[in-house]
């Protein structure tokens, strides 16, 4: 026994952990889906969320693992071994080792019902609204308040534009099955649903580009439904929307790309 | 009932009469096919999940050999999205739920002193209906063309089947009829095994067994048969109503006339939850069985271990939305599903903390199934904690549909369950066979297992974080998710060697010429008072209990500091002399519960096929309910 | 069926009747989740022909009225079985079947007006969840006639006796099942309209 199996036993363990949590953490910020390095408030706040959760289960996590594995080896049959006591059970024990973890995990509660309720609010007053639509297998990003000279408002395909630091209204459909629309880096997740309008709003308070993926297998294409999201200074933001409105408003379509419109269930 | 004597005589009867004699010696093919004797319909299952264990495992390679890399050309999407479906499904209601009957079929009854189950051939039909329901789904892989042009019919719209991907206008072709068809099938076997269980346990104790004299392994056995009979009939339903839309044309799903998507999911899940508890209760009831055998004491808080299996079981029907996080319900529904998720946390917690204190000041004899069970901890713990990230639920919306996902549930199903019921396996193994596993095999099999699963999961973990969603075929460069894609199939490959170390530790088991003793393992609980293995009446006298642990208590008295001290004559049994076993009467075999099975799968071909095939397996099925009815169960 | 009389049971339940009880538990999940979907999608048709176009209310209570009775002269041939009435069990029996087959007639009947009247499966979410709830409890009540004739059978064959009572019991037990369900049915689709 002795300092070798202690650290078998108690440091490594440790060590694991800690090594398997700086690997994540330190993940390369380039990775372009990495949830660790948000480029935006909604994303912001669910990372900072998971880290509250984060340390107390890995706390947990080190205790159980060192203590399961010291059991073992502590408690291991060695010749001539007495049978042990023979312990039924500790009533004190095992109800402090059920209301402890109780607290906690009420404890947790605060922060989670707080975030739920910020991230689910409808999009402010004065947010830019999008219509996003999922169709087997494109992204349509729709601005109803960005009008051509023919009241058409602006619809692009798979890259959506928007002003950095601005907020956004997101309002999701699908035309066929349901799909979810996701860029990690700016905010979780939200299902696209046909019939049904989900809404969410959120920001990018860096720029660059974002990209994202459909998030709810949607059949053969899902790998490749992808759409990346652009954000932008105020200037430059609208000198997209007006390079786009001479150009007749379709950036980014394939040809033959059918009208969404008429596609419809 | 029918008296022998005054049937009309008929050359078919009198033909299957001798089949049934023969069997009833326990020889030939036909003893198997006959069988009611919960032993041997509890190895057919075994030896049924461990080959479709095998079949899923490849499906798992494939899988991983498509996602090693990124852009890799192994599958298109098309075969991806049948794999990992029938991956999926398969390993759930193929692998896990069957494995966990094969024990409940195994253990049972000999925990409880009793000679067999309730329903004898019930049993023997729920064992026939699940052979003939993973047969019938996987059938379909070859629907599709020619399979050896990789032209696959299986289902494909994933084990969760979302509508209204699954109707038929985005599912077209006979998969998702498969698949909903198959599941039906399958509910039917496991909902007559959760009736049969429920009354066994409740109804033929031996006496001096109350409810709290029972093994943990019986008490999961009953919470999980309770599920089973609540939670299927959801699942039914929901699985007749995509089947109306698809065959039949109705709405249930169809958003045009009204109808909401979000149906499925709710009806899914709330089946789906509770199906995730059942999948691993039983596991849990093993690991409190093997806990206490090895360390020599018995489960730290037996009672406490119980309610909080109870609690589970009732608090798994409040929780169910949280798969459904991301799909829009709302901040209301999102709190009320986050608050009892997180409370649902704790009496899963609790067993964790019972278990390490069985262990604490044990005397643990470190052999195969202690190191499974030792694993399930380690394992479980992992995936109890990630369970709890999720149900923070705006980080939930980051999680949900990726790989993250994944991770936290192979953690639990593999590393929680597949890793209690290989305990399981190492533990009861001489029990049913008369030897045991080889002891070194084990070890390896164990450590290559353990060393392979957190290779191949623990990445997903990370995977997830970085943005890399669910059932993709693939991925594309520069996500930063290609070392860790690859890391994990060189895991998968590892699992799958320590799967074919387990398959020559059988086979050379199998030429030992040692034979198990009854009680190689100096066991608490009644079946290691049975020789090894177990004669068909299994108890030659049916014992009378006096406490928890009953068996323990034959061998060991207390001294004043609660330390065993052997008994003069306790000890595990051959059988008393005196008794005369020919005295017992056993359930006839019979073959109607296999005529009433092969009705529904016969059923089920016809409404995807031809109508006319739906009255032939109709037909076969009321014969074989009458003939069943009609039988008199033994003579 | 087991020849033996009920095996001592821990419960004092016998084997059979415990396993009946808890199968019309998992069922009253099963026509609880029918019905939920028929509830749920109540006002959500697109088109009609709606509820109150097609419903015929008395004739429904009328067949609603035979299905109650028909658990009236099944606890008859109960009654009479286990005081070795064999007659009597002959008749009731054949009466509950008979009033059964009124019932899914009626239902059979209803069924094909509201077809003539252009509703089905397809047509709208009413369609869709009526025939569907309906008609999974006619086959329910089907199988119940099935059960009663096959028992009627025996009971001719002198096979039927009061030590074999517990098979009537049993299917009085799935037959007021059946009914009480049609109660709920009747009440929450045929009677109570938004």
């Amino acid at each position: 026994m002795g300092a070798h199996k202690t650290f078998w036993t108690r440091l490594l363990p440790a060590i694991l952990l800690v090594a398997v949590l700086l690997l994540v953490l330190g993940c390369n910020n380039s990775d372009p889906q990495n949830t660790f390095s948000p480029a935006g408030d909604v994303a912001r706040r669910q990372r900072d969320l998971f880290n509250i959760v984060l340390w107390p289960a890995v706390a947990v996590l080190v205790l159980v693992e060192t203590l399961l594995v010291y059991a073992v080896v502590r408690f291991r049959r060695r010749k001539g071994d007495e049978l042990p006591a023979q312990v039924h059970g500790n009533s004190r024990l095992e109800l402090g080792w059920t209301i402890a973890p109780a607290v906690l995990l009420m404890a947790l509660t605060v922060p989670t019902l707080s975030a739920i309720w910020d991230l689910g609010r409808a999009p402010a007053a004065d947010a830019l609204q999008v219509k996003v639509t999922g169709i087997q297998w494109r992204w349509q990003f729709e601005y109803p308040d960005i009008k051509d000279s023919q009241g058409k408002p602006l619809q692009v395909f798979d890259q959506l534009h928007i002003p950095v630091n601005k907020e956004i209204g997101a309002h999701l459909q699908s035309l066929d099955v349901i799909h979810s629309f996701w860029v990690p880096k700016l905010a979780g997740k939200l299902d696209v649903m046909p019939g049904r309008e989900n809404r969410m709003w959120f920001n990018a308070t860096k720029p660059g580009t974002y990209s994202g993926q459909c998030a709810e297998f949607c059949g053969l294409g899902h790998a490749d439904m992808r759409l990346t999201v652009v954000a932008e200074s105020e200037e430059d933001f609208q000198a997209w929307v007006d390079d786009q409105l001479k150009g007749g408003g379709s950036a980014g379509a394939k040809p033959g790309t059918p009208d969404l419109v008429s596609r419809g269930e | 009932m029918a008296r022998a004597a005054e049937q009309k005589p008929s050359p078919i009867l009198d033909a299957m009469r001798q089949i049934r004699e023969d069997a009833a010696s326990y020889r030939g093919i036909w003893s198997w096919i006959t069988t009611v004797d919960h032993k041997r319909i509890g190895i057919m299952y075994g030896v049924t999940a461990l080959g479709f264990f095998l079949l899923g495992g490849i499906e798992a390679l494939l899988i991983r050999l498509q996602l090693s890399t990124p852009n890799a050309r192994v599958l298109d999407p098309d075969q991806y999205n049948r794999i990992f479906t029938m991956h999926g499904t398969t390993m759930i209601f193929l692998v896990v739920m069957p494995l966990s009957a094969a024990f409940f079929n195994l253990i049972t009854p000999l925990m409880i002193g009793a000679r067999d189950v309730a329903f004898p051939r019930l049993n023997a039909f729920s064992y026939w209906v699940f052979l003939a329901g993973g047969i019938f789904m996987n059938a379909s892989f070859f629907t599709g063309g020619n399979i050896l042009h990789g032209e696959l019919g299986a289902p494909d719209a994933g084990w969760f089947g979302y509508a209204p991907l699954t109707l038929n206008r985005f599912s077209p072709g006979e998969g998702v009829d498969f698949w909903a068809l198959g599941l039906q099938i399958l509910g039917i076997a496991s909902m007559a095994s959760g009736f049969n269980f429920i009354v066994t346990i409740l109804n033929m104790r031996a006496p001096g067994m109350t409810l709290f004299r029972m093994p943990l392994f019986v008490w999961m056995t009953l919470v999980t048969s309770f599920l089973i009979v609540f939670a299927m009939p959801v699942i039914t339903v929901a699985l007749f109503e995509l089947l109306f839309d698809r065959l039949f044309d109705a709405n249930f799903f169809n958003v045009a006339k009204g109808g909401t998507p979000l149906l499925w999911q709710h009806m899914f899940w709330l089946f789906g939850h509770p199906e995730v508890y059942i999948l691993i209760l039983p596991a849990m009831g093993i690991v409190s069985e093997v806990l206490p055998t090895f360390a020599r004491k018995p489960l730290f808080g037996y009672p406490f271990v119980v309610f909080s299996g109870i609690a589970i079981a009732f608090m798994s029907w409040g929780v169910w939305a949280h798969h459904m996080f991301t799909t829009g319900l709302g901040a209301i529904a999102n709190s009320a599903f986050g608050v009892s998720t997180i409370l649902i946390a704790i009496p899963t917690g609790v067993k964790i903390f019972n278990w390490l204190a069985t262990l604490w000041g044990g005397s643990i004899s470190l052999k195969t199934p202690l190191y499974f069970a030792i694993g399930f901890i380690a394992m479980f713990t992992i995936g109890g904690l990630t369970g709890v990230t999720h149900s923070i639920v705006p980080s939930d919306y980051q999680q949900q549909d990726t790989y993250y996902v994944v991770a936290h549930f192979h953690q639990v199903l593999f590393g929680g369950a597949i890793f209690g019921l290989f305990a399981g396996i190492y533990y009861w193994y001489p029990k049913f066979t008369g030897r045991m596993l080889y002891e070194g095999l084990g070890q390896v099999q164990f450590w290559l297992m353990f060393i392979g699963f957190n290779l191949t999961f623990q990445p997903m973990m990370i995977l997830g974080l970085l943005g890399m969603p669910r059932r993709i075929y693939s991925y594309p460069q520069g996500q930063g998710w290609d070392a860790w894609n690859l890391v994990a199939t060189v895991g998968a490959f590892l699992i799958a060697t320590s799967v074919l170390i387990f398959i020559i530790n059988v086979i050379a088991t199998a030429r030992r010429k040692e034979r198990a003793e009854a009680d190689p393992w100096d066991g608490r609980t009644l079946e290691w008072s049975l020789p090894s293995p177990v004669p068909a009446y299994n108890f030659a006298k049916i014992p009378t209990v006096h406490a928890l642990d009953d068996f323990w208590h034959q061998k060991y008295a207390e001294d004043e500091s609660g330390r065993p001290v052997p008994v003069a004559a306790g000890g595990s049994g051959e059988e008393e002399p005196e008794v005369d076993v020919h005295g017992i009467h056993m359930p006839s075999p019979s073959f109607f519960p296999l005529i009433t099975a092969l009705g529904l799968p016969i059923i089920a071909t016809g409404l995807i096929y031809d109508p006319a095939i739906v009255a032939v397996g109709a037909a076969v099925l009321v014969v074989g309910i009458y003939g069943w009815a009609l039988e008199p169960a033994s003579e | 069926m087991q020849h033996s009389p009920a095996l001592e049971t821990n419960t004092g339940v016998d084997n059979r009747k415990l396993l009946m009880w808890l199968f019309l538990a998992s069922e009253c999940l099963f026509f609880g989740s029918l019905i939920g979907a028929y509830l749920l999608y109540r006002d959500k048709n697109v088109t009609g022909p709606y509820p109150k176009d097609l419903f015929d209310i008395p004739f429904t209570s009328v067949s609603a009225f035979i299905l109650l009775m028909s658990s009236v002269t099944m606890v008859l041939a109960l009654a009479a079985v286990q005081r070795g009435d064999q007659r009597g069990l002959r008749i009731w029996l054949l009466t509950t079947a008979f009033m059964g087959i009124l019932f899914v007639s009626g239902q059979a009947f209803e069924f094909t007006e509201f077809h003539r009247q252009g509703l089905s499966l397809s047509t709208n979410m009413f369609g869709t969840t009526f025939f569907v709830l309906t008609g999974f409890h006619g086959a329910h009540v089907t199988v119940g006639i099935l059960i009663l004739l096959s028992l009627f059978v025996m009971a001719w064959r002198g096979r039927l006796t009061q030590a074999e009572s517990l098979h009537v019991e049993l299917a009085g037990l799935y037959w007021h099942f059946v009914d009480i369900v049609w109660i709920v049915i009747f009440t929450l689709v045929y009677l109570i309209q938004p």
